[in-house]
């Protein structure tokens, strides 16, 4: 074995080099000049994108004996997850800064979440996938407790930290049956061994898959188990549930496409109902609540929740383009709820949080141009044509319908309606209501810009979607 | 025989030190209990032939982990009168819970699943088999990524850890190593040069 | 002969007993916290008992990494518990309830 047979892990190995020069760098930067760390970080996001894309190996590969998987799946996730990162450090900087809680910790520890997300995406084995799992996620807990002095952060950070344990756990006891039924940890043997030996395709082996379907769902964020997610949406600071509602959905989607399609393929009949229930119950809960919801947080957390049935429906559906068509939701959403988010980020300052959705009331009259990016990411979200949710969406249903589901179809069309709603009302306070709040935004000229990016890249998505699907299919294929 | 004695014994006590742990007023009394599980474990991990994980466990788990728990029941006082409310009141439907699930899960367990239990026991090792070295020796092998990831992890923990309960409280007197070091005898002693007194 | 489904099923009701006490302690935070060990204790039995059954460490090694992550784990979530306790001077989970909706 020679260095070089490392080499495609070499994305993970380089962030980690750069968590530790940034976390070593931060210690001597004065707390005036934190700034710097920010740019650091910055830095770190570029060059890991860069050495993503030159250090992808012709063919998929498999290294450390089969427990890290390269292919051109995870190298569009690792892309995409960079990227939202660095978009979501961006949008917290200046909001940060206003607040004067522009610390190192912030950036060191949403590195390390990234590491982890990486980690999940390239993971050949259960074991790494749990290793990874646990990075991402204790990097979250410490991310939403990240506030101190804030007792509503103190309690969601304990909510989701207890929950997320008990998930774990599930998850790890499911683990452990489907290691001593098949005999292995690695999904290529896994997948192997059910299809070379189908008596195994029984009651024990469907019991671990149960758990582990549980820790999938608590991860996502779906309904019954959901409890965490507006609680955390709430109560973290906004940039930190800026971070939350983006990078980790493509690692939810990795895990799912990793455990349940790569390794336990041959159950796909016995985890498609599980799935189909948690989906459905997602779709219908998280779009009624979050209609009643006043706190805008709260309100894109239970669209979260919305928003992951339609993803779980379309790996539901069980095919190529199935999963295509969740890849390509996956994608479009991470990029409209960064949008939403770094909106909220934009309209709060010191001692002032624009959480209330009447806050944004006559955004309008404030500033038409980013009332209308606003209005961009509602509609994306909503699915109005010609955003790029509704070909998300469409995708999707087509998916549903080509796999036998008409009903399936019909209910995912009225949730979309009754979602529609909430949007849309949004949209309504910012053109047709008065303001209240009179102040200027005091973001740099970067974020906005960024942020303006953002709305048009919504809007140009769904204008011109037909080569984002092609990359989904061509590399799900 | 001797074997079978040994387990149902270590089995029977980790079993009433788990609901020890479950059922204690007190939160002390209930890390105790857990040390007590955790050692009965690894009695049984030695009884299956699998040391270096019985001896990780105390090592780790009751040496630093359960310590770490202590700290913290001893630093925050706890009113245990009001939090121990519901316990009374949830035990009953909490041991139905338990008890309908270990039924399912023995049944799964002895009526459906296939694995061949041909002598009943473990396959014996072989000889001159060490369990550490096996371990180590696809620790750093196979398993070299992961380990890796688990280095991470503990420098994620201690990053995390640090940052979220750190604080600089003022007033607060501490040692400033840098100064002390760096003191010289002339810092501290002045020598001064006096007359000698007359004798009188 | 002692065997693989003794060992599963010591796991099995130390799992079971584990889920009874996050449900009967769900008001007392540093005794759900030990549940949660407990639970990893009844996972760390499985992998033992199926190691040793299938002749493979891997099941071993991933015990291993159970305790090194726990440890982890462990740390921040008293971490987090003690910035909780500083912010409310209570760790009752019944007060816990300020985010409603």
């Amino acid at each position: 074995m020679t260095i070089s047979d490392f080499l495609p892990a070499a994305p993970e190995i380089s962030l980690l080099c750069s968590i530790c020069a940034v976390l070593l760098i931060d210690l001597f930067i004065s707390d005036e000049k934190r700034v710097v760390t920010f740019w650091l970080a910055l830095v770190a996001l570029l060059l890991n994108i860069w050495v993503v894309v030159v250090s992808a190996p012709p063919d998929p590969t498999t290294i450390f004996d089969g427990s890290y998987i390269y292919d051109p799946l995870s190298q569009v996730l690792k892309v995409a997850a960079t990227a939202v990162v660095a978009l979501g450090f961006f949008y917290a900087r200046d909001y940060l800064r206003q607040v004067g809680m522009l610390k190192g910790e912030f950036f060191v520890l949403g590195l390390f979440g990234l590491l982890g997300i990486m980690i999940m995406i390239s993971a050949g084995s259960l074991l790494t996938m749990y290793l990874g799992l646990e990075t991402l996620s204790l990097a979250l807990y410490a991310l939403v407790a990240f506030d101190r002095e804030s007792p509503q952060a103190a309690e969601s950070a304990m909510k989701y930290f207890v929950l997320g344990a008990i998930a774990s756990g599930a998850l790890l006891y499911g683990i452990s049956w489907i290691y001593g039924v098949t005999g292995s940890l690695k999904f290529a043997e896994i997948s192997q061994s059910i299809a070379v030996r189908p008596e195994l395709n029984d009651v024990p082996l469907w019991f671990g898959m149960a758990f582990l379907v549980v820790g999938i769902a608590f991860k996502f964020g779906a309904v019954p188990f959901h409890m965490w997610l507006p609680d955390v949406y709430q109560g973290a600071r906004s940039p930190v549930t800026l971070y939350i509602a983006s990078a980790p959905k493509l690692a939810a989607l990795a895990l799912i496409l990793r455990v349940l399609v790569d390794g336990l393929e041959g159950l796909h009949g016995v985890w498609q109902g599980m799935v189909m229930v948690i989906a459905v119950l997602s779709l219908v809960i998280g779009n009624v609540v979050a209609i009643a919801q006043s706190n805008i947080k709260r309100m894109l957390g239970y669209s979260a929740i919305a928003h992951v049935g339609f993803i779980l429906l379309a790996v539901f559906a069980g095919s190529e383009a199935g999963y295509a068509a969740s890849l390509f939701y996956t994608l479009t959403y991470v990029i409209m709820a960064a949008g939403a988010f770094g909106m909220v980020l934009l309209l709060s300052r010191q001692g002032f949080e624009a959480e209330a959705i009447a806050d944004f009331k006559g955004l309008n009259a404030r500033s038409p141009w980013f009332a209308l990016m606003m209005l961009f990411f509602m509609f994306g979200m909503a699915g109005v044509p010609p955003w790029v949710g509704f070909f998300a969406k469409l995708n999707v249903i087509n998916v549903v319908l080509d796999a036998g589901f008409p009903g399936l179809a019909i209910l995912m069309v009225l949730a979309s309606v009754v979602g529609a709603y909430y949007y849309l009302r949004v949209v309504w306070y910012m053109y047709f209501e008065r303001a209240e709040d009179k102040s200027v935004f005091q973001a740099g000229r970067d974020t906005r810009a960024l942020l303006s990016l953002n709305g048009l890249a919504v809007l140009a998505l769904g204008i011109a979607p037909g080569w984002l699907l092609a990359l989904c299919l061509a590399v799900i294929g | 025989m001797f074997q079978a004695i040994l387990f149902y014994t270590f089995a029977a006590v980790l079993i009433g030190a788990a609901m020890g742990v479950i059922f204690s007023r007190n939160p002390v009394h209930a890390v105790m209990f857990l040390v007590l599980a955790f050692f009965q474990s690894s009695l049984l991990w030695l009884l299956a032939e699998a040391e270096f994980l019985a001896i990780v466990l105390i090592l780790v788990y009751v040496g630093a982990v359960m310590v770490l728990f202590l700290f913290v029941v001893m630093m925050i006082d706890i009113n245990v009168e009001r939090v121990q409310g519901g316990l009374v009141r949830y035990a009953p439907l909490g041991l139905v819970i338990a008890g309908l699930m270990v039924v399912e899960l023995v049944q799964l367990i002895w009526a459906r699943s296939r694995f061949e239990v041909a002598t009943g026991g473990f396959a014996a090792t072989p000889e001159g088999y060490s369990n550490t070295e096996a371990l180590g020796a696809i620790l750093y092998t196979e398993h070299v990524y992961a380990f890796e990831i688990a280095a991470v992890i503990l420098l994620l923990a201690i990053v995390a850890a640090i940052s979220l309960t750190m604080r600089k409280r003022e007033g607060l007197k501490v040692q400033n190593i840098t100064s002390q070091v760096a003191a010289r005898a002339k810092d501290r002693v002045r020598v001064v040069k006096m007359e000698a007194e007359k004798r009188q | 002969m002692i065997g693989l489904y003794h060992y599963l099923t010591i796991s099995a009701i130390l799992f079971a007993l584990a889920v009874a006490g996050i449900f009967i302690n769900r008001r007392n935070l540093i005794v759900l916290l030990m549940c949660i060990e407990l639970v990893l204790l009844a996972v760390n039995f499985n992998f033992v008992a199926f190691s040793r059954y299938l002749g493979d460490e891997t099941g071993q090694a991933f015990v291993f990494f159970i305790l090194t992550v726990a440890a982890a784990e462990a740390a921040i979530g008293l971490a987090i518990l003690v910035v909780l306790f500083r912010n409310r001077r209570s760790i009752n989970v019944q007060e816990l309830d300020s985010m409603k909706g």
